[in-house]
């Protein structure tokens, strides 16, 4: 985060009291996803440097030619599990990786692609493939917490760059990261936007998600589609109830919870519940 | 540094990367040579599918445009220009001419970050001999930071225009959900004259550079419009005399699964390879380029190259990078806030399709709208995909060339090869929905 | 600026005609004052500055009801007939965003520079036009909240002085409001500088200031004739009217408070979705947190104060637990203290009845329905408020001075560090701060290093030239306080709280009970009563740790054992062999004690859990609430009162605790999620 009113060191000066002995070794890897959770650490361009001068990024495929198998200080896993080589691979990750932390929709709920999860055959029975035995993938698509233990999630589709740079300040300072598993709403409300739901009628799930984007969606006129998944205590099944109010019929009040974070339980219990 | 293409007799040679680096998502390379002959060349994308064309059956339009967006980190804005497009072509919505305006702005800055990420971060490194960007930057720092200040310029476009440049949230049928005031657009303004000096820079960096040599005659893809440079409209030209309505992408081209790869391949209807991307898209349109790139790319003197050598497609994305900054600010310079941010719509069943240009080529998408307005079925061929054969054919053509060298240059001029196509390989993955309708026998 | 009632006759009242709101305004603007007011924007009536009368919603309504809030087009020329909408005037004199702290390399070692108590000096001067009565009443709630306490909120003052405000008497009720059940409307009594009546062709105007009255100089005014008062009168009653009572608010702390442990509160948290919506758009919620701020490596670092809600999940926390998870506990909190432990710490109600929690809910919960249904009225009869309490204004504190009182935050050099356990330290800091070496054992202390979170951790030990903290490294900042080598620096803000009542020890046995680290913030006490150890009975000090190797301080307990100063009877839960005492837990312990259980004292320290279970003993032994100290943990972000972490029931645990007698707490005490 930058720090407003305050110029920062033009080239950082490490303090050595709190360096560690040597630099962390960072790796990133992807599972299956759009590449945007990563490309959110290649979008960080004021800090960009100084994390590579701060970090050792030892395996990137994306971004470097330099590879290696681990072990890492750090490992950031972007993408969900959705094909038996990758469920294997992830086991492999984790005991290479001191803290393991998923980035993202498709890591931390199993992604839009979760929606195949819920065994809706409507949706694929009429896909014929050609030659379905020269394509692997498992029947689900599922998050990394799902196959291994997870140090630390970073949520959203895609995750938020001030929240990555907050998660590895804390690792390099020493503080609890802070990233608040509150509604969008207290973000919009601090910002001073207009709720598009009261106002508006607008459908937007901004009560049961959690913060983390800068509450965008309202922001800019349109509801929150719930693109960083529930909060805690995300109590779904009320603001579900209430969707009524705004005249939706109980279908479209389902695909409002199922997209890209379906996979999560608070969603995907009003999915379910709709079929 | 240049070499001259040296056959040899007889060699049994294999190259193989497991996992290709600095290209978006998941590729593998194998190339098998028998006797001094390529026997395989396969791109294997091996990237698991994520069945897109399915999750959006059963959504409405808008819901369709928050979907796709997905398909790939790097050209959400291509995904969501090409399904806006087609429904607001299905759909009969006349936008309004500000709102246009701000589309194309919008994919500018999608095309200023993508080529800013390909030529720094993923390209430069292979021609200057840097494993990655980072080492490169240990000695060429101020190089690589205005690189990134180019880049993080190109984010901003998209994000004062869409709310975050991953995933863009505003695109809706008719317009946008929310459009910017001038005052906000031109506070951009500086860092735009800026990035389009490093723009310039990048056109001279890319000038002084040495590629292998390798050329061919390939048939070349892209969009064509009568006054623009082409990106959210036009017809589907070739450089041998096709010539399409901007829908009918289905008439001219299809696509067919391959056993190594977990994309779909595409080649014309009479079975050719084709490409597409800045090089097929520069070589097709160079008279529609802004007066500034026209400039830059005729200092370069690389049109041929730019045309028939793949690894000169570094130049035309500089190109490009000059085209779109200075496009960007002419757009700016001349917008006035439109009434609405979005005209009103009714949807309609039926056909929706359409193609615009990402920053790595023509996509094309097609849409099925049912009586209720939701979607029934969909059909999304990204450039990527469309590249591989026109990769493979390439890499077949080229293996001889590098046989005399050891395994390890050989292997990286080969992955340099893929490389330089800036392959999406997220976005390439996805099936063919076929219906098997049975007969009798 | 806010001035006292007027007592005694009434205002100057004039008539201003409609045409010239736009020189109202003019007149408001001059001297560079911000004029800010409502207007339609994003598709409902937001505050915002105000240029000419052509800003402001004319012929615009606002249809509030549960979860929903519409514009209306009226049509007519009325500018001010809308309830008020999200925004509350705390957007400019309590912001969303606060720096509230700076770290600087001072003098080589960093310093922290408060920026929350050195408010900006040049704050622009706003008038606010169209303050309804229930906002000057939550103007005045905040007032007395944020500058009446022991540590004002300078920066609170700072916003608040030298704004005009411009009321105006609601002439519509809107479909949530419910000031007339609060008391704190319709009818505009006081707190204004110019006060607003829209009737049919004009607006009756009272001057309630001299500052008001300047403002009308030079506007062609004239005095009201009897006629249009009795309009503006007969319009504000007919809100009223229109409002009714929805809220029986006679005894209502009382019956909330006693229906702490009513079903119903489950029943709303089935409905409720914590979106801490009715909180922020709340005139008088004031609670905040404190977040830090800082590049990759720390060195450029800040401090800022944001809104905050007792809805989120970690409001509550603290170092392995949280006391408020459930939603129902939520909600329980934010209606009993709203409705009914404020007025005990503040002197009125929280609530002034502006009815946005209901209007801007997304699942549209009524606060008066709540109200009525989990502490419905004790007698059957509906008690009519026959005469309105307008709250006394008070005017918010002089300018401040810019010198540091309050908890100036301190630097403290390490002199020694012991490590005590595998994950507690002591260590010595010195410091020449007077309140700090002449502080009270049972107090505490806010350390913080750059970039880190500030815990609050209570001081173990005095000495002459500084004190002790004890310390477990239980997250991430407290694993970097632990880590301080001699010869660094701890900055630090305290004393802070009330400590223990040691006086209460003399003439007296004293027992203390502790377990763990529950034994640091004893010591200074213990350390007193050896002091002082002729003036008091018997001193038994029991101590309870989980293995023998969790012990604080094991060197000096052994020496005070043998010595016979005090009686120790220390037990773990389990050990190995080389432990030759008891195991069991310290309740255990306590029973075995004889005392003159009447004539007894005890103070008691260690997680909740254990503190009960031995009140419990202390219970049956006989020694009354009124001797048995206990000290409480809650969140704390600011030590002071004013970020509304640590409350509990009534009280704020960091200034009116964190010791407490059983006697006080009362029900307080061990209530599940309070």
């Amino acid at each position: 985060m930058a720090v407003t009113g305050i110029a920062p060191h033009p080239r950082p000066q490490p303090n050595p009291r709190w360096a560690a002995p040597r630099r962390p070794r960072v790796g990133v890897v992807k599972f299956s996803s759009c590449d945007g959770c990563q490309l959110t650490l290649l979008d960080m361009e004021d800090e960009l440097l100084a994390i590579t001068e701060r970090f050792d990024i030892v395996e990137f495929a994306e971004a470097t030619s330099n590879r290696s198998h681990g072990p890492f200080d750090v490992l950031l896993v972007e993408g969900s599990v959705s094909t038996a080589d990758q469920a294997e691979e992830i086991v492999q990750l984790r005991r290479q990786a001191t803290t393991l932390v998923s980035i993202g929709a498709c890591a931390t709920s199993g992604g839009i692609q979760a929606l195949r999860n819920l065994g809706d055959d409507d949706a694929f029975r009429n896909s014929v493939y050609p030659r379905p035995e020269w394509i692997a993938a498992l029947p689900t698509s599922k998050p990394v917490s799902d196959y291994v233990a997870v140090d630390a999630e970073l949520y959203g589709c895609p995750i938020s760059g001030r929240q990555l740079l907050e998660l590895l300040t804390s690792l390099v300072v020493g503080r609890r990261p802070q990233l608040p598993d509150e509604a969008v709403c207290a973000e919009c409300k601090r910002l001073g936007n207009t709720c598009v739901r009261v106002a508006g009628g607008v459908s937007c799930l901004g009560p049961v998600t959690r913060t983390g984007c800068g509450a965008l969606c309202p922001s800019f006129d349109r509801g929150c589609y719930g693109c960083f998944g529930p909060r805690e205590a995300a109590n779904t099944v009320s603001l579900a109830n209430w969707f009524g109010e705004l005249g939706k019929g109980d279908a479209e009040v389902a695909r409002e919870f199922a997209k890209f974070n379906v996979g999560a339980p608070a969603f995907r219990k009003i999915v379910e519940r709709e079929r | 540094m240049t070499h001259v293409a040296q056959p040899t007799e007889t060699v049994d040679r294999t190259f193989e990367v497991g996992m290709l680096t600095r290209v978006e998502g998941e590729g593998s390379l194998t190339l098998r040579v028998h006797d001094g002959k390529v026997v395989e060349a396969h791109l294997g994308i091996f990237e698991a599918p994520r069945y897109f064309e399915h999750l959006v059956v059963g959504r409405t339009p808008d819901e369709v445009i928050d979907i796709v967006a997905r398909i790939c980190g790097i050209c959400p804005v291509a995904y969501q220009m090409s399904a806006v497009h087609a429904f607001e072509s299905l759909f009969g919505v006349e936008i309004d001419p500000a709102v246009r305006s701000l589309r194309r702005l919008f994919y500018c800055g999608e095309w200023i970050e993508s080529h800013a990420l390909h030529v720094y971060l993923l390209h430069a490194p292979d021609f200057l001999g840097y494993p990655s960007a980072i080492e490169l930057a240990r000695d060429h720092r101020a190089v690589v930071e205005r690189a990134l200040t180019m880049k993080r310029t190109g984010n901003k476009l998209v994000a004062m225009l869409g709310a975050r440049p991953i995933h863009p949230l505003t695109v809706r049928v008719g317009g946008f959900s929310r459009v910017p005031a001038r005052n906000e657009l031109m506070a951009i303004r500086p860092a735009l004259d800026d990035a389009l000096e490093t723009a310039k820079a990048t056109v001279d960096f890319v000038r002084g550079l040495t590629a292998p040599v390798f050329e061919r005659e390939p048939k070349l893809v892209s969009l064509r419009h009568a006054s623009e440079y082409p990106m959210n409209d036009g017809r589907i030209v070739s450089n041998d005399g096709l010539n399409i309505p901007i829908d009918s992408w289905r008439e001219a081209f299809e696509e067919d699964q391959v056993s190594w790869s977990n994309a779909l391949q595409a080649r014309t209807k009479a079975g050719e390879v084709y490409l597409l991307g800045p090089s097929a898209r520069l070589t097709l349109n160079a008279d529609r380029l802004h007066p500034l790139a026209a400039e830059a790319l005729a200092s370069l003197g690389l049109a041929e190259e730019i045309r028939r050598n793949p690894y000169w497609s570094i130049a035309a994305r500089a190109v490009e990078l000059v085209h779109a900054l200075a496009e960007a600010i002419d757009i700016i310079d001349g917008y006035h806030q439109p009434d609405r941010a979005a005209a009103p719509w009714t949807a309609r069943p039926g056909a929706a399709a359409w193609a615009t240009e990402a920053p790595r080529g023509l996509l094309f998408h097609h849409y099925e709208v049912d009586a209720d307005g939701l979607i029934a079925h969909a059909q999304i061929v990204p450039p990527t995909s469309q590249n591989q054969a026109s990769i493979e054919a390439d890499l077949t053509a080229f293996a001889p060339s590098v046989l005399g060298l050891s395994q390890a240059e050989a292997t990286h001029q080969l992955e340099q090869l893929i490389r330089s196509y800036d392959p999406c390989i997220s976005c390439a993955t996805h099936f063919l929905d076929l219906r098997v309708e049975e007969t009798d026998e | 600026m806010v001035t006292a009632t007027h007592t005694g006759a009434a205002p100057e009242t004039f008539f201003l005609r409609r045409e010239l709101v736009n020189e109202l305004i003019q007149a408001l603007a001059v001297d560079d004052r911000e004029v800010i007011g409502p207007r339609v924007e994003d598709g409902t009536i937001r505050l915002g500055p105000v240029s000419s009368a052509a800003d402001l919603p004319r012929g615009i309504g606002l249809d509030n009801a549960p979860g929903k809030a519409r514009l209306v087009e009226r049509g007519d020329d009325r500018l001010f007939d809308q309830p008020p909408g999200p925004d509350s005037w705390k957007r400019w004199t309590f912001p969303a965003r606060v720096t509230q702290a700076v770290w600087t390399d001072g003098d080589g070692t960093p310093a922290i520079e408060r920026r929350l108590e050195n408010p900006p000096r040049h704050i622009t001067k706003k008038a606010f036009l169209g303050v309804r009565a229930c906002e000057i009443a939550a103007l005045s709630v905040h007032d007395r909240v944020l500058s009446q306490g022991p540590t004002p909120d300078r920066d609170y003052a700072a916003r608040r002085r030298d704004n005009l405000i411009v009321a105006v008497e609601c002439a519509v009720a809107g479909g949530t409001c419910f000031c007339a059940s609060m008391g704190t409307g319709p009818e505009v009594r006081d707190g204004f500088d110019l006060a607003l009546s829209e009737i049919d062709d004009g607006f009756v105007v009272r001057v309630g200031s001299p500052a008001g009255a300047a403002v009308l100089e030079g506007l062609p005014v004239l005095p009201a004739t009897d006629t249009q008062f009795e309009h503006a009168q007969a319009s504000v009653a007919r809100v009223r009217e229109q409002m009714g009572i929805a809220v029986q608010t006679e005894g209502l702390p009382e019956r909330l408070i006693a229906a702490a442990d009513s079903p119903h509160w489950a029943e709303i948290a089935e409905r409720c979705i914590a979106c801490t919506n009715c909180t922020l758009v709340c005139p008088t919620c004031f609670c905040t947190s404190v977040g830090q701020r800082s590049d990759l490596d720390g060195q450029a670092a800040s401090t800022e104060r944001t809104w905050d809600s007792c809805f989120t999940l970690d409001f509550a926390r603290v170092a392995g637990g949280n006391f408020r998870t459930r939603l129902s506990d939520r909600y329980r909190q934010w209606l009993t203290h709203k409705f009914g432990t404020w007025t005990t710490q503040f002197g009125s109600s929280g609530c002034v009845g502006c009815g946005r929690c209901i209007t801007w809910c997304p699942v549209g919960i009524d606060v008066r329905e709540s109200l009525m249904a989990v502490a419905p009225p004790v007698a059957a009869a509906v008690v009519a408020r026959p005469v309105i309490e307008a709250l006394p204004v008070v005017a918010p504190p002089p300018p401040a001075r810019h010198e540091q009182h309050g908890t100036p935050p301190v630097k403290t050099t390490v002199v020694d560090t012991h490590r005590e356990t595998h994950d507690t330290v002591t260590l010595r800091l010195r410091t020449d701060h007077q309140p700090l070496i002449n502080g009270k054992p049972g107090q505490f202390v806010m350390p913080s290093l750059p970039a880190g979170a500030s815990p609050a951790i209570s001081i173990s030990r005095f000495h002459d030239d500084g004190f002790s903290l004890t310390v477990r490294a239980a997250g991430a900042s407290t694993t970097r306080i632990c880590a301080l080598e001699r010869g660094e620096t701890l900055t630090v803000r305290g004393p802070m709280g009330r400590g223990w009542p040691v006086e209460q020890a003399l003439g007296r046995d004293v027992m203390v009970i502790t377990g763990g680290i529950g034994l640091a913030p004893l010591r200074p006490l213990l350390d007193w009563l050896i002091t002082n150890r002729e003036r008091i009975g018997r001193i038994q000090l029991s101590y309870g740790a989980r293995t023998p190797g969790d012990r604080l301080y094991t060197a000096e307990l052994d020496t005070l054992l043998s010595s016979g100063v005090i009686d120790i009877a220390q037990t773990v839960d389990r050990a190995g062999p080389e432990w030759l005492g008891r195991v069991g837990v310290v309740t255990q312990v306590i029973d075995r004690i004889m005392c003159s259980c009447d004539r007894t004292t005890a103070f008691i320290c260690g997680p909740e859990r254990m503190m009960q279970a031995t009140v419990d003993v202390l219970h049956e032994r006989g020694v009354p609430d009124e001797r048995i100290w206990v000290t409480l943990e809650r969140h704390m972000d600011c030590g002071v009162g004013l970020c509304g972490h640590c409350q509990l029931g009534k009280f704020f645990v960091c200034k009116d605790g964190p010791v407490f007698s059983l006697a006080e707490l009362g029900p307080a005490f061990g209530i599940e999620g309070l």
